[in-house]
């Protein structure tokens, strides 16, 4: 079931890609500094739809390459150890902790960050809800809840308030505001299916 | 109480879309042309002299930029210990992760590695890590003079409390009920670790830091590196918690410094979350020792406490046990030491004083009113404070609301029962106790800029911790200037462009700040009656530099927290299923924000509760848990539904009667799980945190 609807999503994201037909860039990202004595691999990226060829150094994250070469700060870092759930993103559409990535795995793959959420200046409905709601407090985790939420929705889109805690236990809020971000996630989950109905 | 048309009502933070969609700059988030990475070597022994560093390899790595050691840098930093002189890097080092030297290099992998090639030759020293031990005749000397840590009048004695006279007190009893109690290191842990950025233009130095008060931080910078202040520019936007480990200036942000200084270019300086849970501070761990005198109707005659804090080898935090003061008592003796130790140091987290005082003197009180067969609720009302040490009037109080009516939510009647009732294996039992924390009142500024289009520009040097701080604070101005709350943009985060602010600790910058708001709309508010709004170019600009005095009466907020446990006595898994969080911090500024806080201190206090602790192993002295895997920090499982109740009283005090709100939020909660867990299976855990070891330890 949920594989099915991963792949759905895959390929919603590769219709995304013709439509908006970003180009490959001609250019490698300058990923300087790159230490010559380490080994280094040239790497290509889907990034929220956009293709990237990347010259990355074996030893980066997939984390440290959004934040630090691609801009795409949104990602945070909070234990680099794959314990805390600040960097998830998604990767072919599975949260993943980009801390806990090789960049170089991401080879060929698709990732979605924050950033790519909002689509043509229109806030996602979880982050209209996590507004709303109160999601964040001092907001470091927010980008990994977020994200967390968005793969639960994308494969399930009526979760039960057990199966949002059970998708988001791997993000850790420190201001414990866990109320409130299962809160946004039932809410946005409730606009969703009424916006849906009202489709139908 | 009269109903306000912007303070009050539910207000979505006003910087909530950025902090949405990934565009709220925290301080790693910035990138400066030509940075530089540092990183941190740290002591791997618990106490050692550094006979030598050998930095050779380390600067023949390509990339090594610039190199700190003891040998070339004598920094003291002033925040990092009230009493004794701490530099940057000590020798000898005091704790496992006390600072030795500090690396920038082209990227963060250099410099890591660099650290890795830089040779110490230590020579160990015998260490201690419990307070009492320390304390000890023999035990290994931490600083110099003794472990015995000074008290606030420089004396080598207990911090000491008396009222009346606690023998007379213990004489008159019916009964005298005696235990003890311990509280573990825990960490503040917030989700965004310690970062700084330091930028040096000309002799002029910015520090990007993380902080929760830019003021502090730039006064303290200007003074640890002997600068002018107006040459010292400290800038923090976007914060990711720090729950009262971000207060000061801190180590990083001077190394940083220092750094970038030696490196002629930015500095970027970064801790790994290990350095985070074991280089800062976190709570100090107590023991607490009491004796409690009281009538057969149960009345108290006399509370005595005498504790323990462990302070870690470097005195950075008061190290107090608080939370008899909750009681009335005609006889009452606190009498606490603090001790140097070799493990982690220990300063503020959330109501630094509170949750482990709270805990230990509730859990005694919970016994108490067990002993007399009086409902612990019942036994609360009857001794309950009524004055401040039973002296003092309070400018208001709520605190028999918050038991009263937090009961009638929590159906109490109905939840609890005699202890360890149930045929189990699962039990469920109900606890509850309350708390109060000081409402200061203070010197704060504030700045506001009226232009023609009709925006009121509001500077304030708050940082917002997640506290939504910057919206509290458009709210009151909004309020007081009657304008939507869209009219209010808020300047915050920099010392060149704000005000002094007290900074976001003691729960002050809505009483603090937030009055210093009000005053500086007033005064906008005459100018505007005598001059007219401002036309064109023109601005109007009002400013209010407040110190008010404080009330002669004490001003507290009060709480008091209900919770339902289930107790699986096979396994000891305790799971919180009901959770009822009743608070008087007078008006509410803004109820989903303040909502929020409450909800999120009350979590955190039952992950301090049952699982939270920086464990040494006894033979090395070294930390095995300093993660969060290891601390076990509450995570969505873990977390129950946390029910609010608002009781709102009169206060005439602060901006709008608002009273302190953050820190009081945790107060409660670790002693509420913990008589939860005594009422659903008989059996008191006396030592947090309340672990499934334990749990199974009195059951067997």
């Amino acid at each position: 079931m949920s594989r099915i609807s991963r792949r759905k999503f895959v390929e919603g994201t590769g219709a995304g890609i013709v439509a908006t037909a970003v180009p490959l860039k001609g250019q490698t990202a300058r990923t300087a500094p790159v230490t010559p004595s380490v080994p280094h691999t040239t790497i290509q990226v889907t990034v929220n739809g956009e293709r990237r060829k990347i010259e990355v150094e074996d030893r980066w994250t997939l984390v440290e390459v959004l934040r630090d070469h691609l801009g795409l700060t949104g990602s945070k870092v909070g234990c680099d150890r794959g314990e805390c759930g600040a960097c998830t993103v998604l990767l072919d559409g599975r949260p993943v902790y980009s801390c806990s990535q090789l960049a170089v795995w991401a080879d060929g793959r698709s990732v979605e960050t924050v950033e790519g959420l909002t689509q043509h200046g229109q806030l996602d409905a979880l982050q209209q809800a996590f507004i709303q709601h109160d999601g964040p407090q001092c907001g470091f985790c927010t980008s990994g809840q977020l994200m967390s939420a968005k793969a639960l929705l994308n494969h399930n889109p009526h979760p039960t308030v057990d199966e949002v805690r059970h998708a988001m236990t791997g993000n850790i809020c420190r201001c414990s505001n866990y109320n409130r971000y299962v809160e946004s996630v039932m809410a946005a989950a409730g606009t969703l299916s009424a916006s849906a109905r009202r489709k139908a | 109480m009269n109903t306000l048309n912007q303070v009050g009502h539910a207000s979505p933070r006003i910087d909530a879309q950025k902090r949405v969609t990934g565009t709220a700059t925290y301080t790693g988030d910035i990138r400066l042309p030509g940075m530089l990475y540092a990183r941190v070597l740290r002591s791997p022994h618990p106490h050692a002299r550094i006979r030598s560093i050998d930095l050779s390899r380390a600067q023949a790595l390509p990339g090594v930029k610039a190199i700190l050691t003891r040998e070339n840098c004598d920094v003291v930093w002033g925040s990092g210990d009230t009493r004794n002189k701490r530099y940057l890097f000590n020798n000898p080092v005091r704790f496992a992760g006390d600072a030795v030297a500090a690396v920038a290099a082209l990227d963060r992998h250099i410099a890591e590695e660099a650290t890795r090639l830089i040779e110490v030759d230590y020579e160990t020293l015998p260490f201690v890590l419990d307070p009492e031990e320390a304390l000890q005749p023999g035990a290994v000397e931490i600083q110099p003079g003794g472990n015995h840590s000074p008290n606030n009048r420089g004396e080598r004695q207990p911090e000491v409390y008396r009222r009346g006279n606690i023998e007379e007190g213990l004489r008159a009893a019916d009964q005298v009920f005696e235990d003890h109690y311990t509280s573990a290191h825990v960490n503040n842990a917030q989700l965004e670790p310690r970062v700084a950025i330091a930028q040096w233009e000309g002799d002029k130095l910015t520090v990007y830091a993380s902080t929760q008060g830019i003021s502090n931080c730039h006064t303290e910078i200007a003074r640890d590196l002997n600068l002018a202040p107006e040459k010292v520019r400290v800038i923090c936007q976007f914060m990711g918690g720090g729950f009262g480990n971000k207060n000061q200036c801190h180590d990083f942000d001077l190394m940083a410094a220092l750094l970038a200084k030696q490196a002629g270019v930015p500095v970027k300086l970064e801790f790994t979350r290990k350095e985070d849970f074991l280089s800062v501070h976190g709570r100090w761990p107590t023991k607490q020792y009491y004796k409690v005198g009281v009538k057969r109707d149960g009345t108290l005659t006399a509370i005595q406490l005498r504790g323990y804090s462990g302070m870690g080898p470097y005195r950075k935090g008061s190290g107090g046990i608080a939370g008899i003061e909750i009681y009335q008592c005609p006889h009452v003796e606190r009498s606490v030491t603090q001790a140097y130790t070799n493990i982690a140091v220990s300063a503020n987290l959330r109501g630094p004083d509170y949750p482990q005082g709270v805990f230990g003197i509730e859990s005694l009180m919970d016994d108490v009113a067990y002993s007399l067969k009086m409902d612990p609720v019942d036994f609360r009302l009857k001794n309950m404070t009524r004055k401040f040490n039973d002296q003092t009037p309070y400018t208001s109080i709520g605190l028999e609301d918050c038991i009263r009516r937090g009961a009638e939510a929590f159906e109490w009647k109905k939840r609890w029962h005699a202890p360890g009732a149930g045929s189990g294996p699962v039990k469920r039992g109900a606890g509850m106790a309350m708390g109060s924390f000081f409402s200061s009142m203070g010197r704060s500024s504030a700045v506001i800029d009226l232009d023609s289009r009709g925006m009121y520009h509001l500077h304030v040097g708050v940082t917002d911790i997640g506290t939504a701080a910057k919206t509290t604070m458009a709210l009151i101005a909004a309020e007081e200037l009657g304008v939507p709350l869209e009219k209010i943009d808020v300047i915050w985060g920099d010392t060149d462009r704000c005000p002094y602010s007290v900074g976001e600790s003691g729960s002050r910058t809505t009483t603090h700040t937030g009055y210093a708001v009000v005053e500086a709309a007033r005064d906008l508010k005459r100018q505007i009656a005598e001059k007219g709004l401002p036309q064109g170019s023109q601005m109007l600009t009002a400013t209010a530099n407040t110190n008010p005095a404080a009330p002669t009466a004490a001003r507290y907020s009060f709480v008091a927290h209900f919770a339902e446990v289930e107790v699986d006595t096979e396994l000891g898994h305790v799971k919180v299923v009901k959770y009822v969080a009743a608070h008087d911090s007078g008006r509410v500024v803004n109820p989903l924000t303040a909502t929020s806080q409450v909800k999120g201190g009350a979590i955190m206090g039952i992950g301090m509760a049952l699982h939270e602790e920086l464990l040494y192993d006894k033979a090395t002295g070294l930390p095995l848990t300093a993660g969060y895997y290891g601390a076990r920090v509450m995570t969505h499982l873990d977390a129950p539904e946390v029910e609010v109740l608002w009781i709102e009283t009169e206060d005439a005090y602060g901006p709008f009667g608002a009273k302190t709100l953050g820190e009081p939020t945790i107060i409660p909660s670790v002693a509420a799980v913990a008589n939860a867990i005594y009422n659903a299976i008989g059996k008191r855990v006396k030592d947090l945190p309340i672990t499934r070891d334990k749990i199974l330890g009195v059951l067997a």
